[in-house]
């Protein structure tokens, strides 16, 4: 009888749960916990003569990224992030503005014109910034024609240019967020706000900037985290010269051979992007609108 | 009715089918056999693959690498008898064979090896060619835009130079620039004496400023377009950007060069060793050798193919590198993870 009810009960209440969220948990312990659980394992183990991993326990790893000229690469990961970021809500807060507030059909290709780039590969994007901007470019050609110069402009591989193909690949993440949250923001507070005697730009900053502030801080953290690791940015307009922390992790897997060094490099990332993810959270942004 | 029926009838065309699968591969097995190579992108020609399977029968699946990292580490966590056949670059093949993965080869199997310049045999990584055999190689020399530069280049010492800075292009590899550092000093490529390491730092450190571009992938591309002007890469990049843009000239430097060559080898546990050995004979061929450098200019130590390229491409200093610039350059030896952990630290102190 007892054995019955068990049955019923699986049937009724653990079967239902296993067949919906089951799947769901084992796609995650597959393939994010294992994977992650792996990485951190990997970063403490050490190299044999041969550049084995042997699963020696060890803090070298860690030790090794303590040191000045990591450091040094860090920090102007962080800048290029920072300003990338600053750049991409200063160009992309108009722009999306624009967008959320065109009444007529031109609103769909405003829209599409962020969104049709974002669909083709980023290689052949960047790669394209490149010829446009090279010696021999398209840019270098026009202002050469037009006698603005008389020699060509150096333009490529320098930390602008990095910071110019992570604002280009990027900025979508911040017109998308931005779009929604100025779309969302009700016209009669608008209405309201002048009625009662504010100017535009009083309305902009008491009114409007605090309502969408969410689309911001949404918008800036899926681009900060994303400029640490883009590593094929700032080799293939940054010619090299300005390595991110992606750069430094990429380098250990392939030519530097050594997986834990690499492994470590990535857990520092990883809790890099969970304290960014932390002060969001602190400051009021909700999880949902990074789509967790 | 009608739907069993239609059932009924597509899993007799499934069965049909994989009854057909089979047949096709039992007869190529029959016929002679299979053999897993495991080769460069880019590197080995597809027509002469073609030509030894219509040769012999053989069939051949063909995976590629990137690098010899890349591909030590898939060696590694294969299981045995995964590839019959190997193409490694010297270092590598220096690390295989201390690790005991590679079978001696029979050379009464390999006839085709009298092709070989002699200058390419019994090399410092394998000496008497015990494992390997060569097949192409490179070096990294320099390439100058000579409408652009006025200062006379020949050494690797002349691109520290500082009317050089923000001109030139490198090779995103930092055992060659170390190591092109090391050999302007009159140092080796593979120095592990802390001292010295520490002067060749100094001087490395002093070329950050000359360096436009790093680019392993495609460096010619920079020099073609005129975006760097001096380059110290490959000579098969250095010999393509010369074929696009005349203005650019191939300098082997005079402390003598890095030289790299790959080689041919059977990793032990191989399940088909005779036809290992068939393919890396054909190879060593003329007709093999000759297809493979049509399509990849790089070093050719077969002589008996250059005889067929012609004049013309024989002529070429960049495809066709002379003898003396391989017997007098050095090739990168593998180094302790604790050496090689400081020649890391130089480059990560030159990149940030």
């Amino acid at each position: 009888m007892k054995k019955k009810k068990s049955k019923h009960e699986f049937r009724a209440n653990t079967l239902p749960a296993l067949l919906t969220v089951g799947p769901v948990t084992l796609l995650m312990v597959l393939l994010i916990a294992i994977p992650l659980i792996y990485v951190a394992v990997m970063s403490f183990c050490s190299l044999d003569e041969f550049y084995n991993v042997t699963y020696d326990f060890t803090f070298d790893n860690y030790i090794r990224l303590v040191n000045v000229d990591y450091l040094k690469i860090y920090a102007q990961s962080l800048i290029i992030a920072l300003v990338t970021t600053v750049i991409c809500i200063i160009v992309g807060y108009p722009f999306s503005y624009i967008i959320a507030r065109t009444k007529s059909k031109k609103k769909q290709l405003l829209y599409m014109l962020v969104i049709i780039p974002f669909w083709t590969n980023s290689l052949i994007r960047v790669y394209g910034w490149r010829n446009f901007l090279g010696t021999s470019g398209w840019l270098n050609g026009i202002l050469m024609n037009l006698h603005i110069v008389s020699e060509p402009v150096d333009f490529l591989f320098k930390r602008g240019t990095t910071i110019l193909g992570m604002v280009y690949c990027l900025i979508p993440f911040m017109v998308l967020p931005l779009y929604t949250a100025i779309e969302k923001l009700d016209t009669s507070l608008l209405e309201a706000s002048s009625d009662l005697g504010a100017k535009p730009v009083s309305t902009f900053i008491e009114v409007i900037l605090p309502l969408t502030s969410s689309g911001i801080f949404s918008g800036s953290i899926m681009i900060f985290i994303p400029c640490l690791g883009y590593f094929f940015i700032s080799d293939i307009l940054g010619g090299g010269n300005s390595d991110v922390i992606g750069n430094l992790i990429e380098r250990q897997f392939q030519s530097g051979n050594n997986w834990p060094l690499g492994a470590a490099l990535s857990i520092i990332l990883i809790v890099i992007t969970l304290i960014l993810v932390k002060i969001y959270q602190k400051m009021g942004g909700d999880m949902e609108s990074l789509g967790v | 009715m009608k739907k069993r029926l239609l059932g009924l009838l597509m899993s007799v065309a499934m069965v049909a089918t994989m009854l057909i699968g089979c047949g096709g591969g039992s007869k190529s097995a029959e016929s002679n056999g299979e053999l897993n190579v495991f080769v460069w992108t880019e590197y080995v020609s597809d027509a002469a693959i073609q030509a030894f399977e219509k040769e012999t029968g053989i069939k051949v699946n063909v995976s590629t690498f990137s690098s010899n990292e890349d591909m030590l580490a898939k060696f590694k966590s294969e299981s045995e008898g995964t590839y019959d056949i190997l193409l490694p670059s010297d270092y590598a093949v220096e690390y295989l064979v201390a690790q005991d993965k590679l079978i001696e080869l029979d050379k009464e199997k390999l006839p085709n090896i009298a092709n070989i310049n002699s200058a390419y045999l019994n090399p410092s990584y394998d000496p008497d060619n015990r494992y390997s055999v060569p097949y192409e190689g490179g070096v990294a020399c320099i390439a100058v835009n000579k409408s652009k530069v006025d200062k006379e280049i020949t050494s690797y010492d002349d691109l520290f130079d500082a009317s050089l800075a923000g001109k030139v292009v490198v090779l995103d590899d930092y055992r060659a620039i170390i190591g092109m550092t090391a050999r302007s000093m009159g140092y080796s490529m593979n120095e592990t004496d802390d001292a010295k390491l520490a002067e060749i730092q100094d001087k490395l450190l002093t070329f950050k400023d000359n360096v436009k571009l790093y680019d392993s992938d495609s460096p010619k591309s920079a020099l073609i377009s005129g975006d760097c002007t001096v380059g110290m890469v490959w000579s098969a990049e250095v010999a393509l950007s010369m074929d696009e843009n005349p203005d650019i000239d191939i300098v082997y430097p005079s402390e003598g060069a890095y030289v790299f060559l790959d080689n041919w080898v059977i990793p032990k546990g191989a399940k088909n060793v005779d036809n290992a050995y068939a393919f890396i004979d054909f190879m060593m061929s003329a007709e093999g050798a000759k297809m493979n450098i049509e399509d990849f200019p790089y070093l050719c130590p077969n002589d008996a193919a250059l005889e067929l390229m012609g004049e013309d491409y024989v002529n070429n200093v960049a495809k066709n590198v002379p003898a003396e610039v391989i017997s007098g350059g050095e090739f990168v030896k593998y180094l302790d993870s604790a050496v090689l952990a400081k020649y890391d630290e130089m480059w990560t102190k030159l990149k940030q």
